[in-house]
């Protein structure tokens, strides 16, 4: 029959390299009609870092996400990058895109100060207007600050920047240190029926509370999540690459080396934990790897709380489950005394 | 009258007809009608909105990646461009006597073949460099490649392999890590030892946590060999002009670095490479290095054309990095209140043939390897050792996986063994604001209880008596 468990998981993560220099480079050009182009080394490889990487420009020029067009992953044209590896991409070039922001943005603060008859230090960037703090109503708009900053005063608003995460290298007898700039923390609640006549594993449901500093694209934080997910169903459950005898890999193919499908997928809840890291860009941190962290362990802890037993290989095949079910039933009858 | 011109008799004109169908169907392709779609973006508002922090705005390449318009490598041709494969060793560990190519090269279509020896510096690697482009002498694995092919369709480079003689003389091989650690060992990169890399923290004094502890726990888990299976396979375009200028298209994830190995592998000043990024069909991790870029470009040197490589699903699992399998050993010292008072570590990963980001997978995996708890008295060795496997490298989570599901299987079985709830537990030794994490660094913006409690919301947690 079908048994019911449930199993929670929570788990730490770094954000960038271990001790050693992963920098980011950037340079934020604002257009003439106050529209800007980001150049950037990383990779988009699919989680849609382009995309919070021009939100973190717009919001550090005051114009929205559409204005910023992302240019990205050409070592002749873009500025290096340590690239999309190790959940550093929104946190470390993301703080290179916003000091590169911040400094084309002084730029036109300088163009935009007399403009307003006030000092630079009173003006802020906001709904693509440049305007004077506390008194909105006077303001010019970020366009026309522009072009009078490139076409009238010859001083175009291009900024350029690098940030590298502060680390402090590990003491080689202790490992004492500090290792990594900052982490993010994570909890993941399974539920799963486990058929303890067959030892197969069903997920019925998963809740995911992940924490990322600010979520700069909520959205995109929640599909970082699912995805992590089904990467740690699988890592659970399913996939395990085989060799034979002779070092030879026996299932280099989709029908021999099972993952996930859709049809394995949970329900997920996924909640994004509020948090602010003032070392982030507005706030964030990451979440691209750790999503996939907790996953694993909390379904197997939730087979243990259906069936009582703790499997401790992965994966957690039906034929892994019901062996251990089995050896359990097996420990138990030696126990009824003569 | 020649054969050709002659009228054809009925009967073999009915044949003729039956053959000329199909044949006229792949000449004249039915064109679909074009899908209309509007011109003008129907852009959602969260795009369009100031304080563009903390907005949902929809992706940037989501409406080309919805039409099926986004280029990925194998969307790219140029003129005259032709296609590489690799043959793979399919022997674990094994030297090479001899690589006969000629045969290969007398086919027609197939325009250069490159072996190991070919290749100007024949190493590369993000820590080590130990792996090389193509296998010489050595064979370290079964995915090892040893010559490569550029032929002008797939299916001449294809066939082109099976005409590559290669006569090896087999090594012996070790595949368990724990027995590629004894001293004879047969060794992956001899004479060094398999063990490359070791790390270890240490804090407190573990001895006298444990003499404090009530209780003490000890359990041994381990992990599989996990590969990424990224939609897109490893795939690249090399294209080395008459000026002697090489642009690289590739899907890496870091051009920087992949810049870097190519002007070391190639012995070629940076400036006179050009590395471009494509949108990358998934990456988590199995794309953060050079593969097969430096064969590539080695082929559209000797053949003044642009050279394309893209692997095959088996490719992608026996000759790209892959997760690392972890052998972890547990031993917790808890008070009978289920305070976690002493935590020992063994990790044993194993590193398949080439270090490739393994040493950062190490360091990774022992940093984290105590849990998320405020633990006084910790000692984690992690080692990583060679063997004739497919080489492990950097992957979604870096070694944080595997002993995230060893800590947190323990984490319960303490749990229940002391009957306190799973979630209480864990909240009685989760990291504070300002706690100490087992390398001694004082942490900030810890919400580890924040999100314990809220998944228990979510979820609906209740505990059980």
């Amino acid at each position: 029959m079908k048994r019911r468990g449930r199993g929670i998981a929570c788990m730490w993560y770094p954000i960038g390299f271990t001790v050693d220099a992963n920098a980011s480079a950037a340079t934020v050009k604002v257009n003439e009609d106050g529209t800007a182009t980001v150049l950037t080394g990383t990779v988009e490889t699919g989680q849609g870092s382009l995309t919070v990487l021009g939100q973190i420009a717009a919001e550090a020029l005051g114009i929205a996400t559409d204005d910023v067009h992302v240019v990205s992953a050409d070592t002749d044209t873009t500025p290096m990058d340590t690239g999309a590896i190790a959940s550093r991409t929104t946190y470390v070039t993301g703080n290179a895109i916003w000091l590169a922001a911040e400094a084309a943005k002084a730029i036109l603060f300088e163009t935009a100060a007399p403009m307003l008859g006030v000092k630079v230090s009173q003006l802020e960037a906001r709904d693509r207007k440049i305007q004077v703090k506390s008194f909105p109503q006077r303001n010019v708009s970020i366009g026309e600050v522009a072009h009078r900053s490139q076409v009238v005063l010859g001083q175009p608003a291009i900024g350029s920047a690098s940030w590298n995460p502060p680390t402090v290298a590990m003491d080689p007898e202790t490992g004492q240190g500090k290792p990594f700039a900052t982490y993010v923390y994570a909890t993941q609640i399974a539920e799963v029926d486990v058929d303890d006549e067959t030892g197969e594993v069903e997920i019925l449901r998963i809740a995911a509370a992940h924490d990322c500093g600010t979520a700069i694209n909520p959205m995109l934080v929640e599909g970082q999540v699912e995805g992590g997910i089904s990467m740690g169903v699988g890592m659970a459950l399913q996939e395990e690459m085989l060799f034979d005898a002779n070092g030879r890999h026996i299932n280099p193919n989709l029908t021999n080396y099972i993952m996930p499908t859709s049809l394995d997928m949970p329900e997920i809840a996924v909640d994004i934990v509020q948090g602010y890291d003032p070392t982030g860009p507005f706030g964030a941190k990451g979440v691209g790897e750790p999503t996939a962290v907790p996953t694993a362990a909390a379904i197997l802890n939730a087979i243990h709380d259906a069936v009582g037993v703790r499997v401790t290989s992965l994966p957690a095949t039906a034929e892994k489950v019901l062996t251990a079910i089995k050896a359990k039933r097996a420990a138990e009858v030696k126990q009824i005394p003569a | 009258m020649n054969e050709h011109s002659r009228v054809l008799e009925r009967d073999e004109l009915e044949i003729a007809e039956t053959l000329r169908s199909p044949d006229v169907d792949l000449r004249l392709p039915p064109v679909l009608p074009r899908e209309p779609y509007p011109i003008e973006p129907l852009t959602p508002d969260a795009r369009q909105q100031t304080r563009a922090v903390g907005q949902r705005a929809t992706r940037s390449d989501a409406r080309l990646h919805g039409l099926g318009q986004t280029k990925y490598i194998d969307d790219l041709s140029f003129p005259g461009m032709l296609y590489a494969r690799i043959k793979r060793a399919g022997i674990a560990s094994a030297r090479i006597k001899r690589i006969d190519t000629s045969a290969a090269e007398a086919m027609p279509g197939v325009m250069a073949v490159l072996t190991g020896k070919e290749i100007p510096t024949n190493s590369f690697g993000p820590t080590f460099q130990d792996q090389p482009v193509l296998a010489d002498p050595i064979v370290r694995h079964a995915g090892d490649g040893v010559a490569a092919v550029a032929a002008v369709t797939e299916q001449i480079a294809n066939e082109a392999l099976a005409k590559i003689v290669v006569e090896y003389e087999p090594l012996p091989a070790v595949l368990d890590p724990v027995a590629a650690m004894r001293e004879d060992s047969p060794k992956v990169h001899a004479p060094n030892s398999n063990i490359y890399a070791t790390k270890v923290v240490r804090k407190g004094d573990i001895e006298k946590g444990f003499a404090e502890s009530d209780r003490i726990f000890e359990a041994r888990f381990s992990t599989q060999m996990i590969e990424h299976v990224s939609l897109e396979p490893h795939a690249a375009i090399a294209d080395w002009d008459a000026n002697g200028r090489l642009t690289i298209w590739a899907t890496i994830g870091r051009i920087t670095l992949a810049r870097a190995d190519m002007a070391r592998t190639l012995k070629l000043p940076m400036s006179r490479i050009r590395i471009i990024g494509t949108i990358v069909g998934g990456n988590f991790g199995g794309k953060n290095e050079i593969s097969q870029e430096p064969a590539l470009a080695l082929l559209s040197k000797k053949t003044g054309r642009p050279v394309k490589g893209v692997f095959t699903r088996g490719e992608e699992f026996t000759a790209t990095t892959t997760r690392h399998p972890i052998i972890m050993d547990y031993k917790t010292g808890v008070s009978n209140k289920g305070r976690i008072l002493a935590r020992q570590i063994r990790l044993v990963l194993d590193g398949g043939a080439y270090c490739s980001w393994s040493a950062t997978t190490l360091g990774k995996a022992c940093i984290l390897s105590p849990g998320p708890y405020k633990i006084d008295n910790v000692v984690a060795e992690a080692f990583v050792v060679y063997t004739n496997k497919t080489m492990t490298g950097a992957m979604r989570g870096f070694g944080a996986p595997q002993v995230c599901f060893a800590y947190e299987s323990q984490m319960d079985d303490i749990a229940k063994a002391l009957g306190i709830d799973p979630l209480e537990i864990r909240l009685l030794n989760a990291f504070d604001e300002g706690s100490s994490s087992p390398t001694g660094q004082v942490l900030h913006s810890v919400v580890i209880k924040e999100s314990l409690r809220k998944a228990a919301d979510r979820f609906g947690w209740e505990p059980r008596s």
